[in-house]
């Protein structure tokens, strides 16, 4: 309970912070509504003038790409402050997070949201639903689409958590949460389109056809449920396995520069 | 011209410093080339011809983009300079007998210098994985010509890149958001993900009038014969204009701004 009252606070923080300095929010927020418009513009021409991409009409196309937003935004948004964490380890302040009566890993992984994703969620949750009305989903596929996003967010939380264990080892963060960010992008478009062993590797390896794939393919109804269960009993897994080395790591810290 | 090439070795040097960094940035080098590499043999396995792009020009087209970007973008001074600016560190440059921006284009292209060379066992190592059939430029005047279009590109590269950077002297805290609006513009619209005939033709001409498609999208479409040889030696004056504007822009910015300039944090 008292993790939570810290977290409000931490998020009531960074939304004081983001509205302080209005011109460098619109900045990032035309920027990335920018980046993914454009982006989402050329899927569209290409799909339109090829007709059908693997299989996938426009439309659905524009789903997926949607999807991973939605799951990449959310995830950008929550743990902003892992992309901070470098200048903590190698300074030695990471000595002033352990020392307080607080998990550590709640700081470093959610003490500093980002605002700004929120209204580009916001605009993209818009368009998805827009887009949706052509596609029809059942309730039932919703739900499975709902429950998979979760899903996704425990995945996306595992693998921020790796990165700062990563960084409590080598201290190296800054390359390793953009290796993180790139191995993300591979699925903007639909896991299928990679040949194996690729495809096995990012779907269940490094489970981002999972993430990013999977949502979006329930809202078309091409997931079964069993797939969606071991999906989701697979990221409880990573996530629980991910604090557990994390856990370990800290006894590895070694207060560099304090 | 002693000092500069100093600076080169040493920032050469520098580069291999944080190794788990270095690293960690030639795998996202490659990470890169992969969505888009997919993306379009998907496309070809429908098609035998798409928006003009033959398979193999297409695969020279993404493979070319990985070897291009490296040399454009590869630049230091982009996350550096803001910084020296807010927190005063300027200073220390303004009281040596150096020029601050040729001080860091060196240091940019000795980054670039580095890039390019692993960029080619890169290169090699995708190609030996997914043997993709890749073209030849049509003749050596087009290779040429796509080199000197390529030197521009970094030119133009950094120029642009520093008349965003230079708002620290004004608005040390909006430096960082005008320099990520440059490179998301960038991204999408040098033709470094799409090759920029996707577009519709009347919206291509219109970005013809701005930089980006000449820091990747020109180069490249020169290297494999897209364009015929007089719109590629177009280009190449065009290119050539960009600089000479870019130039005069960055040095008239560079003079106000140190007019502006208070070391501030010193």
């Amino acid at each position: 309970m008292k993790e939570f009252k810290v977290i409000k606070i931490y998020f009531t923080n960074a939304l004081q912070q983001s509205l302080a300095s209005p011109i460098v929010f619109w900045m990032f927020f035309v920027s990335k509504l920018l980046r993914y418009g454009l982006f989402l513009f050329f899927i569209y021409l290409m799909t339109v003038q090829i007709k059908s991409l693997g299989g996938y009409t426009p439309t659905q196309m524009l789903v997926f790409y949607l999807c991973f937003n939605v799951v990449d935004t959310i995830g950008q948004m929550l743990f902003r402050e892992v992309y901070r964490f470098r200048p903590l380890i190698i300074s030695g302040g990471f000595d002033m997070v352990l020392v307080k009566p607080l998990s550590p890993l709640v700081r470093v992984l959610l003490g500093g949201p980002d605002f700004i994703d929120l209204g580009i969620l916001f605009v993209i949750l818009t368009i998805l639903i827009a887009s949706l009305f052509s596609l029809g989903p059942s309730l039932g596929m919703v739900v499975g689409f709902l429950i998979l996003i979760v899903n996704s967010l425990l995945i996306s939380a595992a693998f921020h958590i790796l990165v700062l264990t990563l960084g409590v080892l080598t201290t190296s963060v800054d390359h390793l949460i953009m290796v993180y960010r790139d191995m993300t992008s591979l699925v903007r478009v639909p896991v299928d389109f990679y040949t194996q062993p690729l495809r096995f590797l990012i779907t269940f390896i490094i489970p981002l056809g999972v993430m990013y794939t999977f949502p979006a393919k329930a809202l078309m109804g091409l997931l079964s449920v069993q797939t969606m269960a071991i999906s989701f009993i697979a990221g409880i897994i990573v996530l629980i396995a991910s604090v557990k080395i994390w856990n370990s790591s800290l006894k590895h810290y070694q207060s560099a520069s304090s | 011209m002693r000092k500069y090439l100093t600076v080169f070795q040493l920032s050469f040097q520098n580069e291999f410093t944080y190794r788990l960094n270095f690293i960690l940035w030639r795998v996202r080098n490659v990470l890169r080339i992969l969505m888009t590499y997919f993306l379009w043999n998907m496309v070809y396995t429908q098609n035998s011809m798409a928006f003009g792009f033959s398979k193999e020009q297409m695969m020279t087209y993404v493979f070319m983009v990985l070897i291009f970007m490296s040399f454009v973008v590869a630049a230091p001074s982009i996350e550096n300079i803001g910084n020296e600016i807010s927190n005063g560190d300027l200073s220390n440059f303004l009281v040596k007998p150096i020029n601050y921006l040729k001080y860091w284009l060196v240091r940019d292209w000795a980054s670039k210098l580095l890039n390019t060379i692993f960029v080619f066992f890169e290169v090699g190592l995708l190609w030996f994985v997914f043997k993709p059939q890749l073209v030849l430029p049509p003749n050596i005047a087009f290779g040429f010509i796509s080199i000197l279009v390529l030197i521009l590109a970094a030119l133009i590269y950094y120029l642009f890149t520093k008349l965003a950077v230079f708002t620290a002297f004004w608005a040390p805290e909006n430096t960082w958001g005008m320099m990520f609006l440059i490179l998301v513009l960038l991204e999408v619209l040098s033709g470094a993900i799409f090759p920029l005939d996707v577009l519709p033709s009347r919206m291509f001409n219109i970005l013809q009038f701005t930089p980006f498609p000449y820091l990747v999208y020109f180069p490249v479409a020169i290297w494999i014969g897209k364009l015929d040889l007089m719109f590629a030696i177009r280009v190449l004056i065009q290119s050539l204009v960009w600089v000479g504007i870019l130039y005069i822009l960055v040095i008239k910015l560079w003079h106000r701004g140190l007019k502006e300039y208070s070391a501030a944090g010193r």
